[in-house]
C-alpha cells in the first residue's frame, strides 16, 4: 500500500439498513461490518465484490449521502456528517437533468456554487471541447447517445475540480466499445491531475485496467476481504491491457478470491 | 482523445454528402408542410360534413325545436352580438373564469409545494385533502353565492375551487416523482435547498403541473357558468339560461358556441405555454418515426 497521506478513512464502520415495507414485516439487516480502510491521496482505487456487498453503500457514505450506523468516515481528517460537496459523484445513470441542454447540465454545479455567467461559459466550453462534444451544446440529453451523455456526466463533475471523484459503476450501461473508449478517456483526464478516484465496479478487467489499488469486499454482510496493489505501470494502454505480461497472474488471483465469495452464496454455504 | 462515435455537425462537408443532406432536409420540410396542410383540410372537411348533416337532418329527421339548425344558430349568434351585447356578457364570464383559474392554479401550486416538501405535514393533511377533493365541487356553488353574493366574486370562487384541487394534487404528485438520484447528485454538487426546488424538483414536476393546468381550463369555465346559472344578471351563463327560459333553442346553441370558442382559445394559449416549458421532453413518437 502507498505511504501517501490518506484522504479518506473508514474506521470500524457498520451499517444497518431497515427494509421499508409493511410495518410488521420491517426487518433490519447488516449491510457492512467492521470496515476499516484508508484511501491515499491521488490514487485510483476500485471497490469490487459480489452484488449487495455494500460497496456502493460505502461510496455513498464518503459522499455523505448515507451515515454509518456505527464507526466513522473521515474525509481530509474531518468526520463526514453532512453531504460532502467537496467530492464529485458519478453514478451508473448519467443523471443529466432532462430539461437542461448539454451546456446547462455541464454548468449546473457551477451555478450551485455561484460562479458568474461569463466564467461558466468559458469553463464549460473548455471541458465540452476536451471530450469532443463541441457542436452539441444546445442538445437535450435525449438527443445524445449513451456515450455522449456519459462524457457530459463526467465533465460536469470534473468542471468544479473536486479533489476526490466517486464513481459508482459509471460505465455499467454502456456497450463494450464505448466503455473501453471512455475508460481510456477517463485515465487520460485523470493522469497527472492528482485527483483521488474511488471507483465501484463489477468488472475485474475494468478494475485492473484502471486502478492503482483494488479493494475486494466479501459477500453480505460486507467487509473488506483484501486490498491489492495492481502490478501494472503507468501510463496504461487500456485497449491492450490483456496483453500486459503481469495481467494474467494478477487477474487470476483476483478472480479466485472473488469466486470464493460468489460461489459460497450460490451453494448456500455460510 | 479516443474515437468519437458521432460525427460533429458540419463534418459532412464532402460535396456529395452535403448535397444528400440538403435533399433529405428539403424532402422532410416538404413532408411536414404536406402533413400540416392535410391536417387543416381534414379538420375543415370534418366541420363541413358535421354541420352539413346537422343542417340537413334538422327538420327532416329530427324535430327542429330540439336541435335547431346551424344556419339559425349563426343568425341567432349575430342577433345576440348586436341586440344582447354578447361581448359585454362574455367579458364577465371570461374574467370570472380567468381570475378564478389564476387564483386556483397559483394557490394549488404554492400549497402543493409547501406540503410536498415536508413529509410529516403531508401525511397529516393528506386524508383531509382527499376528502375535500371528493366533494362534487359544483355543490359548493350555492354556498359561495350565499357567502359572496350574486356578483362576480362568487363565480370567481367557484371557478377557483374547480381548479385548485386538481392543480394542488397534481403538483404534489409531480414533486414526489422527482428521482432520488437526481436529487442526490445535485446535493453532492453543492445545491442548496432552494437550488434543488428551483432546478430539479420543479422541472421534474412540470409534466404533472402542465397536465393539470390544461385539464382545468374548461373546469374554470364550468365553474363560472354554473355560478351564473344559479344566480346572476350578467354573463354568458345568464344569457344561456334566459334563452332556455324562452325555449329559444338557437339562442341556447349560440351561447354554447360562444363558450366553445373561448375555451378553445384559452386551451391554445396554455398548450403553447406548456410546450415551451416542456421543450426538453422527448417528443411523443408517431407512427412514421418507428417504421
Amino acid at each position: 500500500m502507498s505511504t501517501a497521506e490518506p484522504v479518506i478513512v473508514a474506521r470500524d464502520v457498520y451499517k444497518v439498513f431497515v427494509a421499508r415495507g409493511e410495518r410488521r414485516r420491517r426487518r433490519a439487516f447488516l449491510a457492512l461490518h467492521n470496515v476499516n480502510l484508508a484511501i491515499p491521496r491521488g490514487r485510483f482505487v476500485s471497490f469490487v465484490g459480489p452484488s449487495g456487498c455494500g460497496k456502493s453503500t460505502l461510496l455513498n457514505m464518503i459522499a455523505g449521502l448515507v451515515r454509518p450506523t456505527e464507526g466513522e468516515i473521515r474525509y481530509k481528517h474531518a468526520p463526514v456528517t453532512a453531504v460532502n460537496t467537496d467530492v464529485g459523484y458519478i453514478t451508473q445513470d448519467d443523471n443529466l437533468l432532462p430539461w437542461r441542454t448539454l451546456r446547462e447540465n455541464v454548468e449546473l454545479a457551477l451555478e450551485f456554487r455561484g460562479v458568474a455567467l461569463v466564467a461558466r461559459r468559458e469553463l464549460s466550453a473548455r471541458y465540452i471541447q476536451m471530450v469532443g462534444l463541441d457542436g452539441f451544446e444546445h442538445h437535450y440529453p435525449h438527443e445524445l447517445s449513451g456515450g455522449m451523455r456519459k462524457r457530459a456526466a463526467l465533465i460536469r463533475t470534473l468542471i468544479y475540480d473536486p479533489d476526490v471523484i466517486l464513481m459508482d459503476e459509471p460505465f455499467g450501461p454502456l456497450d463494450a466499445q464505448t466503455r473501453v473508449i471512455l475508460q481510456d478517456e477517463l485515465l487520460k483526464l485523470w493522469e497527472g491531475s492528482g485527483k483521488t478516484v474511488v471507483f465501484v465496479t463489477h468488472d475485474l478487467v475494468e478494475a485492473t485496467a484502471l486502478s492503482d489499488e483494488i479493494v475486494l469486499f466479501s459477500r453480505a454482510p460486507g467487509t473488506i476481504k483484501q486490498v491489492y496493489d495492481v502490478p501494472l505501470g503507468r501510463p496504461r494502454d487500456v485497449f491492450r491491457i490483456l496483453a500486459h505480461p503481469n495481467f494474467p497472474a494478477f487477474f487470476d488471483r483476483l478472480w479466485r478470491d472473488l469466486k470464493e465469495e460468489i460461489m459460497d452464496v450460490e451453494l448456500g454455504v455460510s | 482523445m479516443g474515437v468519437r462515435e458521432a460525427a460533429a455537425p458540419g463534418r459532412l462537408l464532402e460535396p456529395r454528402g452535403d448535397r444528400l443532406l440538403r435533399e433529405v432536409e428539403q424532402l422532410e420540410r416538404a413532408r411536414d408542410r404536406q402533413s400540416r396542410r392535410n391536417t387543416t383540410l381534414g379538420r375543415l372537411a370534418f366541420a363541413v360534413v358535421f354541420l352539413g348533416l346537422w343542417e340537413v337532418a334538422s327538420g327532416r329527421f329530427v324535430d327542429q325545436f330540439f336541435v335547431s339548425k346551424p344556419s339559425h344558430i349563426i343568425a341567432s349568434l349575430w342577433a345576440m352580438i348586436i341586440k344582447e351585447q354578447l361581448f359585454y356578457h362574455l367579458r364577465f364570464t371570461i374574467i370570472e373564469a380567468l381570475v378564478g383559474y389564476v387564483i386556483g392554479a397559483v394557490a394549488g401550486l404554492v400549497l402543493g409545494f409547501v406540503l410536498a416538501r415536508s413529509d410529516l405535514v403531508y401525511r397529516i393533511v393528506e386524508p383531509f385533502v382527499v376528502g375535500f377533493y371528493g366533494i362534487p365541487r359544483i355543490a359548493l356553488a350555492p354556498l359561495f353565492i350565499l357567502w359572496f353574493g350574486i356578483g362576480i366574486t362568487s363565480k370567481i370562487a367557484v371557478a377557483a375551487v374547480m381548479v385548485f384541487f386538481i392543480v394542488f394534487i397534481n403538483t404534489i404528485a409531480g414533486i414526489r416523482s422527482a428521482p432520488v438520484q437526481l436529487l442526490q447528485v445535485a446535493r453532492v454538487m453543492g445545491a442548496s435547498e432552494w437550488d434543488l426546488v428551483r432546478k430539479v424538483v420543479f422541472p421534474a414536476a412540470t409534466p404533472f403541473i402542465i397536465a393539470a393546468l390544461q385539464i382545468t381550463v374548461p373546469q374554470a369555465m364550468i365553474g363560472a357558468i354554473v355560478g351564473e346559472f344559479i344566480s346572476s344578471n350578467r354573463g354568458v351563463g345568464h344569457l344561456i339560461s334566459r334563452a332556455a327560459g324562452w325555449l329559444d333553442t338557437p339562442g341556447l346553441f349560440a351561447g354554447i358556441l360562444a363558450l366553445l370558442v373561448v375555451v378553445l382559445l384559452m386551451n391554445l394559449g396554455i398548450t403553447s405555454f406548456g410546450n415551451y416549458l416542456m421543450r426538453w421532453n422527448p417528443k411523443h413518437g408517431n407512427l412514421r418515426d418507428i417504421q
